[in-house]
């Protein structure tokens, strides 16, 4: 038998290929933006850079808390053996598939002033009294807009997640609470949630990071407007990048966004880890 | 693993990374042999730009001319050179540049100096600011195709029988604006007052107009200044106090400034040359009854034109910039120009078309455009411009809007400017 040195080093060479392949693709661009960052000195100054972290993440908590509920609904029925479930679940993913700045451009279309759907929709329905509503040019409506377009495309990812969690939940558990008395609220709230804390502290950072991040769908659909009010701090990284082609600064923004995220999973792992410890 | 075929895998892994280094740019040579040279440019509307190429080719067999048909938005089209230059790719040979753009993309390095081969006897044939705006640190990159400038529409009519004459200066402008108007039938003035570059034109004639500079001649913010301040303050007050503009002027581009003037809903606009041709259209109710004049400043005289208008540079990677050349010097000479002007209604850079017969039979206005485009002055020649621009237009825009003061804006603007490009 050999001894435990001998085993950790094994082990460890073992993951050398998966650690030269990480250090290649990120420890090197990550100290070469910390090398080449520049101009601190103007970030307090810099009222684009307040208003566009606070768009974004105005747009990262509401999408994903709504991508959250969708997702847990969806994940559960998708769950139920009912018939033809593997083809419903193949739907269900379809909108995720498809490339965002198509999907953009259809929602782009969906939201138009003059011929939009949306706005035809809600006039049929009673709720608005024009059926022309300029979605995209008023400031609340264009990032309710741009939410509702992420919240569409990407709840069933976070379903698909969260399909995971639930799977991994014993069957035994519920038939035990079902004997002992416990309706379905009380089985989703005393088994479904608490087992499935882990995968929603997983699924929540990794929707968080890919949400403060959000580019094309923004880009297509608004562009950062009207006046700059769905701006998000990647399209700011963007700009400053190649139309101002002040690659220093982009990299000191990149830094501040990096600083951000590891903040916010900082939080959800706390909140999420409160009780486990 | 069973239908995994390991070294097909391998291959095209391979295959993957030898595209991903030597990328997958364009053939320099068409399938017959003749060097292929890209630029990439708007939508061509009236072919004048294909009817170009098409000579230009009889006349050179061995070039073959490829024009990229870009989206019509010109700063998408930046950012799609810009890609391509950042890479070093000689994707495109030749660049069909925005005047605004050649501080930017001349200090990156990315763009050929024309200072052997346009020389200062050839520059005197074009309009003095489309050559001024084509020189970036002392030597010139572009060779000017097409010149524009803003100036001031009034309605001739109006203004003749309310026995006023044409203003002299703003509170002129102003005065004539409030006796003539009545909203929402009719309005004083129409301008461009979205977010956007063209607020950015027309605030830097006011601005010019009241005596004030964005930068002086030290690369200092100047823009804060009492006269930035006052200029701002004379635009806010169109919509804020005087009431001669709507409150929608807000979302009011070159298009929708112009629907309101053609239907005979204004009394003045500030807009570019392209207009003028439409407002007479067939079937325009104000055909026949409208007035091009120089744009109005603090006191007679003062007024001045934001120049816009689009040239021809040489890309510093092309492996043809002497084929590119030729290129370039053919689409900017007399013959070319007119057919642009006749094809697509292009306004040409060069002086003699100004007094060309044919030219001035079909567009009589020529002659008065001439005084406005020969005093127009280049956007701010920094290749920070972009920057520039942005900050004007966020802090004009809120100042439109009522949600700063004149004062505040200027000095917003001018803290964001020294922030990001004097440290430049």
């Amino acid at each position: 038998m050999k001894d435990e040195g001998t085993q950790v080093w094994i082990n460890w060479s073992f993951a050398v290929p998966a650690l030269v392949l990480m250090g290649l693709v990120n420890v090197i661009p990550i100290g070469q933006a910390f090398y080449f960052a520049d101009g601190f000195s103007a970030l307090p100054l810099d009222t684009r850079l307040v208003s566009s972290l606070k768009n974004t993440f105005v747009f990262t908590l509401a999408t994903v808390l709504i991508e959250l509920v969708l997702g847990l609904a969806m994940a559960m029925v998708l769950l139920k053996p009912l018939p033809g479930r593997g083809w419903v679940r193949a739907a269900v993913l379809i909108p995720w598939a498809l490339p965002t700045a198509i999907m953009a451009m259809a929602w782009q279309w969906i939201f138009n002033a003059e011929y939009g759907v949306m706005g035809d929709l809600l006039y049929k329905i009673g709720l608005v009294s024009s059926p022309q509503i300029a979605w995209l040019a008023k400031p609340g409506l264009a990032m309710a807009a741009c939410v509702l377009a992420d919240v569409w495309k990407t709840t069933p990812f976070m379903a698909l997640l969260l399909m995971s969690g639930l799977a991994n939940i014993p069957d035994e558990l519920y038939e035990a609470a079902e004997i002992d008395g416990a309706g379905p609220f009380r089985q989703f709230c005393f088994i479904t949630l608490p087992l499935l804390k882990p995968t929603i502290a997983l699924a929540v950072i990794f929707r968080a990071i890919q949400s403060f991040g959000v580019f094309d769908l923004v880009w297509v659909l608004t562009g950062g407007g009207p006046g700059g009010k769905t701006q998000m701090i990647a399209l700011y990284v963007y700009d400053t990048v190649y139309r101002y082609l002040d690659i220093g600064y982009g990299c000191t923004l990149t830094l501040v966004m990096a600083g951000c995220l590891a903040l916010m999973s900082g939080v959800v792992l706390l909140v999420a880890g409160r009780e486990e410890a | 693993m069973p239908g995994l075929h390991l070294p097909r895998l391998l291959t095209l892994l391979c295959a993957l990374l030898v595209m991903g280094v030597f990328g997958c740019s364009p053939a320099k040579e068409s399938a017959d042999g003749r060097i292929v040279l890209r630029y990439l440019a708007g939508p061509d509307v009236g072919g004048g730009s294909r009817e170009i190429i098409r000579r230009f080719e009889a006349l050179h067999p061995g070039i073959k001319i490829k024009m990229v048909e870009g989206p019509a938005a010109s700063n998408i089209r930046e950012n799609m050179y810009s890609t391509s230059l950042m890479g070093g790719e000689s994707t495109y040979d030749i660049t069909y540049m925005d005047v605004v753009w050649v501080p930017k993309f001349a200090a990156q390095g990315w763009l050929l100096p024309l200072d052997d081969r346009f020389t200062p006897e050839m520059q005197d044939e074009f309009l003095p600011g489309d050559v001024l705006g084509s020189i970036y640190d002392g030597k010139i990159y572009r060779l000017p195709a097409q010149s524009d400038a803003g100036m001031l529409y009034y309605r001739k009519d109006l203004i003749e029988a309310a026995g006023f004459k044409p203003p002299r200066d703003w509170e002129d402008l102003v005065r004539i604006a409030k006796a003539l108007q009545d909203p929402p039938k009719i309005w004083g003035f129409a301008f461009q007052g979205k977010q956007y570059e063209g607020l950015v034109c027309d605030y830097l004639e006011f601005l010019w107009g009241f005596g004030g500079r964005v930068i002086d001649k030290d690369g200092k913010i100047i823009v804060d200044s009492q006269e930035g301040i006052d200029a701002l303050a004379a635009m806010v007050s169109t919509v804020r106090t005087h009431h001669i503009s709507p409150e929608g002027i807000l979302t009011f581009q070159e298009e929708e400034a112009r629907h309101l003037f053609q239907e005979g809903k204004a009394v003045f606009m500030r807009n570019w040359p392209y207009a003028w041709n439409l407002v007479n259209s067939e079937g325009s109710p104000v055909k026949g009854k409208v007035g091009i004049m120089p744009m109005v400043g603090r006191i007679p005289g003062s007024g001045a034109a934001t120049l816009g208008g689009w040239g021809w540079g040489i890309s510093a990677y092309s492996e043809h910039p002497e084929e590119a050349w030729k290129f370039i010097a053919f689409a900017t000479s007399a013959e070319s120009l007119k057919v642009s002007y006749r094809k697509g209604g292009v306004i040409p850079a060069r002086k003699s078309l100004f007094k060309d017969p044919e030219v001035l039979a079909k567009s009589p206005h020529f002659a008065k455009l001439y005084d406005v485009l020969i005093a127009a002055r280049p956007r701010p020649v920094h290749p920070m411009y972009a920057r520039i621009s942005d900050a004007i237009q966020l802090h004009v825009s809120a100042a439109l809007a009522g949600q700063e003061t004149p004062e505040e804006a200027m000095k917003g603007a001018a803290a964001e400017m020294r922030a990001f490009v004097e440290r430049k």
